[in-house]
């Protein structure tokens, strides 16, 4: 399958920041891609040289297999950072502009604003709305002109825990009409909600890679508790134990690869012990994140 | 080139203090055109005081040809408000943030800049349109006879008016997107021609052959100032085209520096 976007050696220099170091990667159809990273890391300065609004120092990137010139950002919709409009025209103002450069028809727009639940505010000027509206006008425009890419960067910056809610919805609303989503955030519950695949940007570069569903694999974690009084003795002595310690009332085993809370569980049983708490716990995009920072 | 036009000025006309503006400078040069007999009887009840009497009606302000020239050059110093409505138009693209949507929604940003000149041009003819007719009816009120040969005569003084504005416009337009920010942008604007003044007067003293290059300079040379024929001086009533070539000039470079500037920039 041909890829939505991909980038070769993406490179920016503001003087000696650098800002965004050799960033090479790819986006298939279809995936929603989470763009993570510490502030600061270079997400939006990538976003911004995909969508032609700073001039990258080097390297070059392709949209559906071909160099950019502003058509093929028609095709895009696009929200980098903070909603942008006039703040003295209407939301619907706003959008029959936005109509008018993506050059696709007036007749879209009561559709997304009913989308994004803006239809009855739709003649009140821009600047009176709240974050929230802003935020969902933004995503609004850039539904505008049914793209097949969708650039969302941290859509629920500044929203209270409703808002997010929403947003997420909406994001998850268009995932499933097979849309490409690409989406910068440092919200990273967020991103393992919503993203299938996922890059983690670390002062400009890139230090990983991957789907978000084999953050869950690898080494597991359990969580064990049992009225007996050598517990971790017995636990100690289990092949797959790589290490133990105690939280709360409770021993977290970290297990060696190849083992499972099954083998431990049946392990136990078998020294006549039953477990009054057992829970598997697999590694968070959070903790995986952190991992991949302090690595690399 | 249409399109384009559209989107600039469905920015602009749902803008209040564009009407404002907009409508405060047509007003003024059609109540300022249409003053010009008024003014001429200040200046002759000022006379008498003196105890001397000048008859007025030997002034022809407004009849043919001289109508035309009179209107023009007194409409040129009224240009720094359709400036100071350019500065306001393109710095709220940068305060606003939305050139930076504007080309992430799908412009590129020569359309954009294009969009911005055609406004100019546009501007920059309904002046000239509002002038002529100011100047028809005027013309039509108080000349004695109305021979077409007359009334032809100097009309070639428009063009050079639309060039005029079109050379101002361009430079409004080219600080706005150097500066950035409308407060600065306007008073540079306002004090550009003085700071030219000030120099051009110290150069005056060494290389006084350069000054009609100066860009403020030349709009002088375009079109000059048609009074001093009324106290029997010559004056220059045609167009000289080595100040249509440097008027040109000025503006095609303004316009470029606008070009490369937004071309380079990070917005």
């Amino acid at each position: 399958m041909e890829a939505v976007l991909s980038i070769k050696n993406l490179t920016k220099h503001f003087g000696r920041i650098k800002a965004v170091n050799n960033l090479s990667l790819e986006v298939k159809p279809g995936q929603v891609f989470g763009m993570l990273g510490p502030n600061g890391s270079g997400k939006t300065t990538t976003l911004g040289m995909l969508m032609g609004v700073v001039n990258p120092t080097a390297g070059e990137f392709a949209w559906f297999g071909e160099p950019p010139t502003h058509h093929i950002r028609k095709k895009i919709g696009a929200v980098l950072e903070h909603p942008i409009f006039y703040p003295y025209l209407s939301g619907q103002k706003n959008l029959e502009l936005n109509a008018m450069i993506k050059q696709c028809p007036e007749a879209n727009i009561p559709k997304v604003l009913e989308l994004v639940e803006l239809y009855e505010r739709k003649d009140d000027k821009y600047r009176t709305y709240s974050l929230g509206m802003k935020q969902r006008l933004a995503i609004a425009s850039a539904l505008l002109n049914d793209p097949t890419v969708l650039i969302l960067d941290e859509p629920t910056n500044g929203l209270d825990p409703m808002g997010i809610a929403e947003i997420r919805e909406l994001i998850k609303k268009i995932a499933a009409n097979g849309k490409t989503i690409i989406l910068a955030s440092h919200l990273l519950d967020e991103v393992q909600k919503v993203c299938t695949h996922f890059a983690v940007l670390k002062r400009g570069n890139l230090v990983h890679v991957g789907p978000v569903n084999e953050v869950g694999r690898g080494e597991e974690t359990v969580e064990v508790a049992a009225s007996v009084e050598n517990l971790n003795e017995i636990l100690l002595a289990f092949a797959g134990t790589s290490s133990i310690s105690r939280e709360n009332g409770s021993y977290q085993v970290a297990m060696r690869e190849g083992f499972h809370s099954v083998d431990l569980n049946k392990f136990l049983f078998e020294k006549g012990v039953v477990a009054s708490h057992l829970i598997t716990k697999k590694k968070t995009l959070e903790k995986q994140f952190l991992e991949i920072l302090a690595g690399s | 080139m249409l399109h384009l036009l559209k989107i600039d000025l469905k920015k602009m006309t749902s803008y209040r203090t564009f009407w404002v503006i907009g409508g405060l400078y047509f007003i003024t040069l059609g109540l300022g055109a249409a003053s010009g007999m008024e003014f001429l009887k200040w200046i002759a009840r000022t006379f008498e005081d003196f105890g001397q009497k000048i008859n007025i009606n030997r002034i022809p302000l407004y009849h043919f040809p001289d109508v035309w020239m009179n209107l023009i050059w007194c409409a040129g110093l009224l240009k720094i408000v359709l400036g100071v409505l350019i500065v306001i138009s393109i710095t709220n693209e940068y305060t606003y943030r939305t050139v930076r949507q504007n080309i992430i929604d799908g412009l590129s940003r020569q359309q954009f800049l294009l969009s911005k000149i055609i406004t100019n041009a546009l501007l920059s003819l309904v002046s000239v349109v509002m002038i002529f007719v100011i100047g028809l009816v005027t013309g039509m009120i108080y000349s004695p006879s109305l021979e077409i040969k007359q009334m032809l005569t100097d009309l070639e003084f428009f063009p050079a008016y639309f060039l005029e504005l079109f050379y101002f416009l361009s430079f409004a337009l080219m600080l706005g997107i150097l500066i950035q920010r409308a407060g600065l942008t306007i008073i540079l604007l306002l004090l550009f021609p003085a700071i030219e003044a000030i120099i051009a007067a110290k150069v005056d003293n060494y290389l006084p052959e350069i000054i009609p290059f100066f860009p403020m300079r030349s709009i002088w040379y375009l079109i000059p100032w048609p009074f001093p024929r009324y106290a029997f001086q010559e004056i220059q009533d045609y167009l000289k085209l080595s100040s249509i070539a440097i008027v040109l000039g000025w503006t095609l470079l303004f316009n470029y520096a606008s070009y490369l500037k937004l071309k380079k920039a990070d917005i």
